[in-house]
């Protein structure tokens, strides 16, 4: 761990950066059709739960990253192969939200730029920030996360004016009933972004006051849902259930519809903030973990060596993990959900969680 | 890298004071003629130090001679020293301690110090004191007689303000502190002296108000000082680049200032001042980045016209630090992101133009800084001609010559203006090398090169620090108390508080309750019934 403190201000605000990171531009829940604002305010309550489990987690064990404290839990050995695990799952996730990245940027403003390109100036930033330590980027996520409000606030101030929203594409409400919804929610919304919260197990112990965490990553969560509800809610009632659900960027093609006394129009340079700064913190965050995290499986007191090496393994990865977009998209959908995210983000938590909350029972009979 | 450089270089260590002080230590002798010799031989028989045989006292008893730097002295009261040393001096006839009586004497008009060091004595004599030796005492005397020709304390010619006080700091460096300490008249307005420089012996004066500062910044600032081992200082430019946190940056961690009222406010508000002998410009620190942006002004100025003219700084600086890199991103890469007639328009023009916009937007921002900076070193005479030529050469000539679009001369004059429109030069400094790197970024990349670019710059300003401070105070750790006069100026009487995390937190309020005006009701005339 490097010797740093983050306020709970600052916790909370990288939080909510992090949950709007890609998940702002992407089709998120989109199979629920016009429902996907209660798909997403649902996962954002079950995300609640895992938050809980993760917070509880932390609680035991206050000052340390969820790799050292995996070990306490359950022995050295099996410890350290799961936190090598966790630690790969931070790297591989970190690589597909940049690719992600690359791909939305690619498709949409730079079709004739090499992939590659796109990523390493992306991954070279992020890696710049890493470098800087985790003070650095919480600091830039508090100057950031106002731009971002404001940004955002100003898109939606325009839509209202630009007359593009019609609740009615929005009804009728619950239409294939509630088992659909909850489908969505456990096949997709819950586990991105809400479930990607475990990536903060790593940075929880920075916090200057530990009672805090509660309070700042509950707010985030909300905020986030409520937020990220807001956008998808607003992207059905603007372009219709139907054209959201083929889109590739239903941010973007909203964005796109603003035309304003003729003068406020193609506000993409809007969606590309969005999209730029969000990315930057997800894979930030998610990049950051992973190296905290191989500095503190191997005990390494230096980890700045490793934001190099890792750095560029992960910006190859980013474009070795799929030889196109599409299958890029289906690996995320059916086999990244199902393998890492159901594993990683849920059972092995809570089954650590268990398994702490036994040992310290146990402690606590010994000590009476 | 720069550090095995610097010690592959280093063939050997920094010495200076051993070579220079050599013979210059010992005691002062009995025998005056001895001691002149020394003084002569030390100085290399230096054409501008005096050195004036006369006998002490009324009865001519006692050879001595006074010594001193020329132009450096009162010349009036080195003349008055004469006076009474030679004239009015008497010895009584049961004395105990002639020197002892001496200085006393003397001392009714002049400050003096007892010497005995060799040392001392021309660490005295070259800061502009004289000496008196006596033939057969084994001290001397040194009488403070500083004095010279200094400039007169005039506007400030960097800061200027509409409203405010005009005086600006001189070179002088006991007349900068006595303007600041005309404006805080409290006990606990500390002054430490440092010397600093191992030839040039600069005066360097710390300022704070004690209790008010925070106590180990100030005691950083001490430490720092204290650790520069180098020939000379010159300017404080010297002590900024030699204390200041972080080198390879373009941003300013420390600030300047010419204007006495805004270290007096800097004070109050827990900051650590720097003055430097020799030079108008006295260091302020810790700064941060919001800093640059503000002018003493604004607390002058009505609250209202102050924030709007703070959120017009920050506009500025953006666009000094964007607007060609802009124009080279809309051109290159997003026409479709500008109005469709716009983009005919700038399209029509750019027809003629042979360079891509970025190349277009090189050649227009080099012309102007070699015509910037050529303007700012010529005699006021000239520089009017250079201006006259550049105008017509941007304006005119390089359009009709379809050398560059006329698009591209609004660009770079709006820039232009805007990096002029920024109070701090520090900062537009910083902003415009800034705006070349970004210019590279949108060629290659367009928007999204400026806006990784801007992120760059957002984490090197987070990862920055003056005086241990965060650069980015209090906007990023955000500390809301702090942002009351950030981008807006609330009212003077809603800035209850000194900057957190700069001044001393035991202390920081700095207003008593309730200081809005609340004017009495009573006092309304009845003008309607008139």
């Amino acid at each position: 761990m490097e010797r740093a403190r983050i306020s709970a201000r600052q916790l909370f605000m990288l939080a909510i950066l992090f949950e709007h990171g890609s998940a702002m531009v992407i089709p998120l829940g989109v199979d629920a059709k016009q429902d996907v604002w209660l798909a997403i305010l649902c996962g954002m309550v079950f995300g609640g739960g895992l938050l809980f489990v993760y917070y509880r987690l932390f609680t035991y064990y206050p000052n340390l990253p969820f790799t050292s404290y995996s070990q306490r839990i359950v022995g050295s050995f099996f410890g350290k192969v799961l936190a090598l695990i966790y630690v790969l799952y931070f790297l591989y996730i970190s690589a597909r939200v940049l690719r992600d990245f690359g791909e939305l940027l690619l498709t949409f403003a730079y079709p004739e730029t090499p992939l590659f390109i796109l990523n390493a100036v992306m991954m070279l930033t992020v890696m710049y920030a890493v470098y800087k330590g985790i003070e650095v980027i919480a600091r830039a996520s508090q100057l950031f996360f106002f731009s971002l409000y404001w940004i955002l606030m100003l898109g939606f101030v325009l839509i209202i004016i630009a007359g593009e929203i019609d609740v009615r594409r929005l009804q009728p409400i619950l239409e294939e009933g509630w088992s659909h919804i909850f489908h969505v929610v456990f096949t997709q919304t819950l586990y991105v972004p809400f479930g990607e919260l475990v990536v903060f197990t790593m940075i929880f112990p920075y916090l200057q006051r530990e009672e805090k965490v509660w309070k700042a990553g509950f707010l985030a969560l909300l905020l986030s849902g409520i937020n990220l509800a807001m956008i998808m809610g607003m992207n059905v009632a603007v372009l219709g259930a139907d054209i959201v659900s083929r889109s590739t960027f239903p941010l973007l093609n909203t964005i796109q519809e603003i035309r304003v006394a003729n003068f406020l129009e193609r506000l993409d340079v809007l969606f590309m903030i969005a999209l730029i700064v969000g990315g930057f913190f997800k894979v930030g965050v998610f990049f950051y973990a992973g190296v905290i995290g191989v500095a503190d499986l191997f005990a390494l007191k230096e980890y700045q060596r490793l934001v190099y090496p890792l750095g560029i393994s992960v910006l190859f990865l980013s474009l070795a993990i799929a030889s196109n977009f599409a299958e890029h998209i289906k690996e995320g959908l059916r086999i990244v959900t199902i393998y890492m995210h159901v594993p990683l983000q849920m059972i092995i938590p809570i089954f650590l969680l268990l398994i702490a909350m036994v040992k310290h029972q146990k402690k606590e009979r010994k000590g009476r | 890298m720069w550090l095995r450089l610097r010690n592959q270089n280093k063939q050997q260590a920094y010495q200076y004071d051993k070579v220079a002080q050599e013979g210059i230590y010992g005691t002062i002798e009995r025998d005056l003629h001895a001691n002149i010799e020394k003084v002569r031989n030390i100085t290399g028989n230096s054409a501008d130090i005096v050195i004036r045989h006369f006998l002490l006292g009324k009865e001519d008893n006692l050879l001595s001679a006074l010594c001193f730097v020329s132009g450096m002295v009162d010349e009036n009261m080195v003349q008055q020293l004469f006076i009474e040393a030679s004239v009015q001096l008497s010895f009584p006839s049961m004395c105990c301690d002639q020197l002892d009586y001496i200085e006393k004497k003397i001392a009714t008009a002049n400050t003096t110090r007892r010497v005995k060091q060799w040392n001392d004595v021309f660490s005295l004599l070259m800061s502009g004191e004289s000496i008196l030796f006596i033939h057969g005492m084994q001290e001397a005397i040194s009488i403070a007689v500083k004095g010279g020709e200094y400039r007169a304390i005039t506007e400030p010619s960097t800061q200027l303000s509409i409203r405010g006080p005009r005086e600006g700091f001189t070179e002088s460096l006991a007349t900068n502190v006595a303007m600041v300490r005309r404006r805080i008249q409290h006990p606990h307005v500390w002054v430490e002296a440092i010397t600093v420089g191992e030839v040039t012996h600069t005066n360097v004066r710390i300022m704070y108000i004690k209790g008010i500062a925070d106590d180990s910044i100030v005691e950083e600032v001490r430490n720092r000082l204290q650790r520069i081992c180098m020939d000379g200082v010159l300017e404080s430019g010297y002590i900024e680049q030699l204390i200041e946190d972080e080198t390879f940056t373009t941003f300013p961690t420390i600030y300047h200032t010419e204007r006495p009222d805004s270290v007096a406010a800097n004070l109050l508000e827990g900051r650590v001042a720097i003055f430097v002998e020799g030079t108008p410009f006295v260091l302020i620190a810790p700064a941060v980045f919001i800093q640059f942006f503000q002018a003493v002004e604004d607390y002058y100025a009505r609250f209202d016209i102050a924030t709007a003219l703070r959120f017009l700084r920050i506009l500025v600086f953006f666009i000094s630090l964007v607007a060609p890199s802009l124009y080279i991103a809309a051109t290159t890469f997003h026409q479709e992101m500008i109005p469709t007639s716009l983009v005919i328009a700038i399209a029509a023009q750019r027809e003629s133009v042979p360079f891509p916009a970025f190349v277009e937007a090189v050649i227009m921002e080099v012309t102007f800084e070699i015509l910037r900076e050529a303007g700012v070193r010529l005699p006021r005479t000239v520089g009017q001609a250079v201006s006259i030529v550049g105008a017509l050469v941007i304006g005119q000539a390089a359009v009709e010559a379809g050398f560059v679009s006329s698009v591209m001369v609004i660009v770079v004059s709006i820039t232009a203006i805007a990096s002029f429109a920024t109070p701090s030069f520090a900062i537009a400094v910083s902003a415009r090398l800034i705006r070349f790197l970004l210019m590279v970024l949108a060629a290659l990349f367009g928007f999204y090169g400026i806006l990784i670019g801007l992120i760059w710059m957002t984490i090197h300003l987070c990862s920055l620090r003056s005086f241990g401070v965060p650069y980015m105070t209090p906007l990023a750790p955000l500390i809301p108390t702090n942002l009351r006069d950030t981008f807006v100026r609330f009212p003077l009487w809603a800035l209850t508080d000194r900057p957190h995390g700069i001044a001393e937190e035991t202390n920081i309020v700095r207003q008593g309750d309730e200081q809005r005006p609340k004017p009495n009701q009573e006092m309304r005339r009845e003008g309607d019934e008139n």
